[in-house]
């Protein structure tokens, strides 16, 4: 226990990771706040920038720009009426009309506090139940693991809207990626077509920061004439009453952003809509009607992405699947480092666990003075024009695509993926499966083979072990209702109930 | 009934693309181990390229039976295409970026980026060419300064001018 609380401090009282902390709050803010920049894309970028420092200093840095930039899409959603990230899309309904009241003070006050308190729920949760999911993980089986990968890109590809069949294609599309290169239990070359390069695989930093950083830019040269309107902005603290009014809605949606962020897959934006939608339909007298400035449609979306960040870390440390694309990509962060998430890391290294609840804590505390500080100055940063923007964030994405491994081919890598990444989500395709696919691949292709092995080979008795365990059996029921939910068959019968 | 869906110009195309990639990898997954075994090194590949072609055929059907979007009168369906998917900005943003990465080993990470972010904003329209010249050098200062010192990154520092300064000193 004592361990614990030391290995939870190390942040808070060693300078070097309390300011990187501090700054990575800080910049994710921002990043999240102007349109056109993700977390997902800083994060990818970060990655390669990060990989020669000690884990410690790079998970630090992390934590903040995580929490900050779900925190920092808010801003613009409310001043600008643009969310900053899709985990605000959510709160711009009702934030902007409260802004376009003359509210935008008490607004942006208001979400900060609940998504402080959304965001201690978060990692409160984290810490009490990743103990308990890392043992209960113990006992998974290669094959669960197979099924729970199956599922978290099953659930990126359904629950964020769209075609199932594309989130499919998607999520395939990315273990195919994942799998080029030499077969590392047989040696045996996979999609190499004869090239010795491809032969070491194709690096994941340059084909995330091709889909998150430069396909993103490639769309939003659809959108260089969109002007923001200015806010006045004054006001900022929130009345105590105020607080208290809306802190039962907080702890409701905070609950609801826990257990969407911890579902292998679903992340902040999918929690943040659910959240909305809860409050849409219990709150019998909202401040205003929902969509025209209701502070409960602030209140709902704000705390429960926020706390879906301490969910989407569970899976993520204690299964090694990723909560969300943000999560997917610091697991990469941490496979760089020579990490496995897992059970075992909870095991072997428990000491890294404490300490990312510790910087995620401190990130929170630090969420809190910054959102509360510092408007002005953001109001003109947020504002940056787009012919500006764009190609500062192509040239970060080129220098982070080759500093992985001080390799141009990388950079083209980054590019041909940029291109695809556009083309995909200009005709209705999600890029998030595809990193989920690219992360989880290799580990489903391992299980796979392991289960497989395991059943001696025997197609029948792999399968029939899915039925006779009973943890098999409750994942595989999970995967086919996600499945069936999104069939035509199962809307029919919706609809006539 | 299901929701009335429109289609994209070029989205059939595209599609067809990705159908025909999808059998050839699944091609290429079988040319692995082929049948050997349900443990062999090219089974989960060909796991994974048999579900792109399955996902393929039906976002291909539904594309099909969706309605084509409504163009502008008279307009033909590349015109719609390059109107609604490869906007003249994108393809020469794209190509600005292209060479940009063709020039930035030899011309090294300072010039060729200075050189990309001058040309883009113009070409993204951002016309105030004194604004972009001077934000265009703070900024790269800054990623220099940061990233060679704080992220210890080792940037290109150009095979042609290293050359010419060769040269020069000899």
């Amino acid at each position: 226990m004592m361990d614990a609380i030391n290995y939870f401090f190390i942040s808070w009282v060693d300078p070097r990771l309390l300011m990187l902390t501090a700054a990575g709050t800080f910049a994710g803010i921002y990043i999240g706040a102007i349109p056109g920049l993700s977390v997902t894309m800083a994060v990818s970028i970060l990655i390669s920038f990060t990989f020669k420092w000690e884990v410690n200093s790079a998970l630090a840095l992390i934590s903040g720009i995580y929490l900050g930039g779900v925190y920092g899409g808010s801003r613009s959603a409310i001043l600008l009426n643009i969310p900053g990230a899709p985990s605000a899309i959510a709160t711009g309904l009702d934030g902007y009309p409260l802004a376009k009241r003359g509210e935008a003070g008490t607004a942006i006050g208001l979400t900060t506090v609940v998504s402080v308190v959304g965001g201690f729920i978060g990692i409160l949760a984290l810490a009490l139940a990743a103990p308990a999911v890392a043992n209960l993980a113990l006992k998974f089986a290669p094959r669960d693991y197979l099924m729970l990968a199956i599922w978290g890109i099953l659930l990126v590809g359904s629950l964020s809207g769209g075609s199932l069949a594309k989130g499919i294609f998607a999520g395939a599309l990315g273990v195919l990626i994942g799998s080029v290169g030499l077969d590392p239990m047989t040696a045996e070359a996979r999609f190499t077509f004869g090239s010795l390069q491809l032969t070491a695989g194709i690096s994941y930093v340059a084909a995330m920061i091709g889909f998150f950083g430069v396909a993103e830019v490639l769309c939003q040269l659809h959108e260089l004439k969109l002007k923001a309107i200015k806010q006045n902005v004054s006001k900022i603290l929130p009345s105590w009453s105020l607080l208290r009014k809306y802190m039962p809605l907080t702890l409701r949606t905070s609950t609801i952003g826990v257990v969407v962020g911890a579902l292998p897959g679903a992340g902040g934006d999918i929690a943040a809509l659910m959240a909305y939608d809860h409050a849409k339909r219990t709150v019998k007298n909202p401040s205003r009607p929902f969509g025209e400035g209701a502070y409960e449609g602030l209140v709902a979306p704000e705390s429960a992405n926020n706390a879906a960040v301490g969910g989407a870390y569970i899976p993520m440390l204690t299964l090694g699947i990723p909560g969300d694309a943000v999560t997917a990509v610091i697991i990469g962060a941490m496979y760089i480092h020579g990490l496995k998430p897992g059970p075992l890391l909870m095991v072997e290294t428990p000491h890294l666990f404490w300490f990312i609840v510790g910087s995620l804590t401190l990130a929170n505390i630090f969420l809190l003075v910054f959102g509360l500080s510092g408007i002005r100055l953001f109001a003109k940063i947020v504002e940056t024009p787009k012919p500006i923007l764009l190609p500062v964030i192509l040239v970060l994405s080129a220098v982070g695509a080759y500093a992985i491994n001080n390799n141009p081919v990388d950079v083209y890598w980054m590019l041909g993926f940029g291109v695809l990444g556009y083309f995909l989500k200009m005709y209705g395709f999600q890029v998030g499966p595809v990193i989920l696919g690219m992360i989880l691949g290799p580990m489903m292709d391992k299980s796979y083979r392991q289960a497989m092995i395991s059943a001696e080979g025997n197609p029948v008795q792999f399968a029939g072990e899915f039925f006779t365990s009973p943890l098999s059996l409750v994942i595989l029921i999970a995967l086919v209702l996600t499945i069936a939910s999104q069939s035509a068959w199962w809307k029919q019968l919706r609809g006539r109930a | 009934m299901a929701p009335l869906r429109y289609r994209l110009p070029g989205e059939l195309t595209f599609l067809v693309v990705l159908l025909l990639a999808s059998l050839f990898l699944l091609w290429t997954a079988y040319g692995i181990s082929r049948f050997e075994s349900l443990t062999s090194a090219g089974a989960f590949p060909m796991f994974a390229t048999a579900v792109m072609v399955v996902c393929a055929v039906l976002i291909l059907r539904d594309a099909a039976r969706a309605k084509p979007t409504d163009g502008v009168a008279g307009e033909s369906q590349v015109g719609q295409f390059v109107r609604r998917l490869t906007p003249p900005v994108v393809v020469g943003f794209t190509v600005a970026i292209a060479l940009y990465m063709v020039l930035l080993q030899p011309l090294g990470f300072l010039l060729s980026s200075y050189l990309f972010l001058v040309a883009s904003m113009a070409l993204l329209g951002s016309r105030r060419w004194g604004l972009n010249l001077l934000v265009s050098a703070v900024v790269l200062a800054a990623i220099y300064v940061i990233f060679q010192t704080v992220f210890s990154v080792v940037l290109p520092s150009g095979t042609v001018l290293q050359g010419l300064f060769k040269g020069a000193a000899a």
